[in-house]
């Protein structure tokens, strides 16, 4: 059956749609991970104009990290604080996306954009992702190997307005939450993504924090970084199709159930190198459609930016 | 003099200044369309109408479908460092959205090709305004990149022999609509050339429409999108919640 996409513009299965979200709540599910980064390339390669599939996303994101973040709040896994600090920046950074998301859709240059940033942050975290898997597993072969020390410090923890986060036992800069917060928001302005992927990593390696409260925290805020992008996004450039993500988000929430069974059944490292390879697969897809000589040397736009 | 009859008088001294009648007669031609709406539903995938109608005689039939018209920007790719990026780009005005000629014989043997250009029949013709400074030879490409983009889409395209006759008189053709059909008033123009000359001309217009829950969504984001926005997080947010709830228990 064929569904008729009023925002998008385009005719799409609705089979096509529900196994999309099944699949990638699937994975979210399997691994405990957003989708974001996974959907919105699968919607562009399906078809669907990548400023609708950026926006669209953000606002399925939403649904997906609700029920993680409440899940997490019951449980008292979320440094309300933190999650404060780090949505302040994260406003300003998704505010600022979607402002840099419109001025680029009006010169012709943001598909280009959304590409170059899948590719470099697809690259970069599944290399890490498969490269750590690696290193974990044969350290429990080989237990004598050296281990890595607990609590790093670095040059950022002199950084000035310090602030105490008991939840995290943390006494540090509000900067360095803040920036972070900020960078993450650009990009999931940008790519359409929660950006747990990136706030995770940042939150455990650069703050230091405990990871009981890392996962909470991350989808607290992304919650509400994700609900401004998609306002922005609806006001700004009218991207956001309802109809496209209740369909995702259908998929993706029956998805995600069975994903979480299946990941008691299974272990760890070998799950994480997997993700760290489809990571990998789609960082390749999209690197290839960078590269490869398009069949056509004259493509149409979006006059102004806007229609 | 009330306005009426002023208007009556006029019309009866253009009347009577037209030129004796018979080079353009509407009656040596008829034509009608199965509908004159297209309707886009949520089931959409495209739709295709019949246009139907009876001349008076011998001649070819030309069948030209406009749809709106549209600012186009057309871009050329560029490769730098090794990736494709979009580089020099031309907007051109007035674009039919939708432009498909049907005709009873290959256009160019059916009317000299002057008259085609006045009337707007083949898209190598179209009078395609640009705003650019580019030397005509060097704007031909982006003209030529624009029609090959278009009929990659379905949305331009020509079909030398789409017109049907039925003993001499009757002709029919079908006019193709793909699911990205753009919206908008359109306009259908038909001809009937006898040896290179213009017999008769019929216009005639259908609209292209989104209906019910798609059309319902698209005006509602674009004219209340802080609404549209507002209630697009509400939805998520909600079904989020449910989710966590069904399957908590």
């Amino acid at each position: 059956m064929q569904i008729y996409l009023p925002i998008a513009e385009v005719s799409v299965n609705v089979a096509v749609l529900l196994g999309l979200g099944g699949g990638v709540g699937f994975l979210s599910g399997l691994f405990g991970v957003g989708g974001g980064f996974l959907m919105t390339p699968l919607l562009i390669f399906i078809g669907i104009p990548p400023a609708v599939a950026v926006a669209t996303e953000a606002n399925q994101v939403v649904a997906a990290s609700v029920s993680g973040a409440l899940a997490h709040w019951r449980r008292r896994n979320v440094d309300v604080k933190m999650g404060l600090v780090l949505l302040a920046g994260g406003f300003v950074g998704s505010s600022l996306g979607v402002w840099l998301f419109t001025l680029l859709r009006g010169i012709g240059q943001i598909d280009f954009v959304i590409s170059v940033a899948y590719v470099v942050f697809l690259g970069i975290i599944g290399v890490l992702m498969v490269a750590e898997s690696v290193r974990a597993w044969q350290r429990q072969r080989n237990p004598a190997a050296p281990r890595r020390k607990l609590h790093q410090h670095y040059w950022v923890h002199g950084l000035p307005l310090k602030m105490r986060f008991r939840a995290s036992k943390l006494y540090i800069s509000a900067l360095l939450p803040f920036s972070i917060g900020l960078f993450v928001g650009v990009l999931a302005a940008i790519m359409g993504v929660g950006g747990g992927f990136v706030m995770v990593p940042a939150m455990i390696y650069l703050l230091g924090m405990p990871t009981s409260i890392v996962v909470g925290t991350s989808l607290f805020q992304i919650v509400f970084v994700t609900a401004n992008v998609t306002l922005l996004q609806a006001i700004n450039n009218q991207t956001v199709d309802i109809i496209l993500a209740l369909f995702l988000l259908i998929g993706g929430v029956i998805g995600a159930q069975i994903g979480a069974r299946f990941s008691a059944r299974l272990r760890g490292e070998q799950l994480r190198i997997l993700l760290g390879l489809i990571v990998l697969a789609v960082c390749v897809r999209v690197a290839w459609g960078l590269v490869a000589s398009p069949d056509d040397l004259f493509a149409l736009g979006v006059p102004g930016g806007r229609e | 003099m009330n306005p009426a009859r002023l208007t009556a008088a006029l019309f009866a001294l253009l009347l009577w200044a037209a030129p004796p009648a018979p080079v353009l007669a509407a009656d040596r031609l008829t034509v009608d369309l199965s509908s004159d709406e297209v309707a886009i539903t949520t089931g959409f995938t495209g739709t295709e109408l019949l246009l139907f109608g009876v001349k008076d005689g011998p001649g070819d039939v030309v069948v030209v479908l406009l749809g709106p018209n549209r600012d186009a920007v057309v871009r050329r790719r560029e490769r730098v460092a090794g990736v494709w990026v979009n580089g020099e780009s031309v907007v051109f005005r007035g674009v039919p959205a939708y432009y498909h000629v049907a005709s009873t014989r290959p256009i160019e043997s059916i009317a000299p090709p002057e008259i085609l250009a006045a009337n707007r029949i083949a898209a190598g013709t179209l009078d395609l305004a640009a705003n650019t400074q580019l030397p005509a030879a060097k704007r031909a490409p982006f003209r030529d990149g624009l029609i090959r983009n278009k009929t990659r889409q379905g949305l331009f395209g020509y079909h030398p022999g789409g017109v049907t006759v039925q003993g001499e008189r009757l002709f029919r053709t079908t006019a193709v609509f793909p699911a990205n059909v753009p919206t908008g008033p359109y306009r259908v123009n038909v001809y009937l050339f006898d040896r290179g000359k213009l017999l008769a001309r019929q216009e005639t217009t259908l609209i292209v429409r989104k209906h019910g829950l798609g059309a319902s969504v698209f005006n509602f984001a674009h004219r209340q999108s802080i609404l549209y926005g507002v209630i697009a997080i509400v939805v998520a947010v909600a079904a989020g919640w449910l989710a966590g709830v069904v399957f908590r228990s």
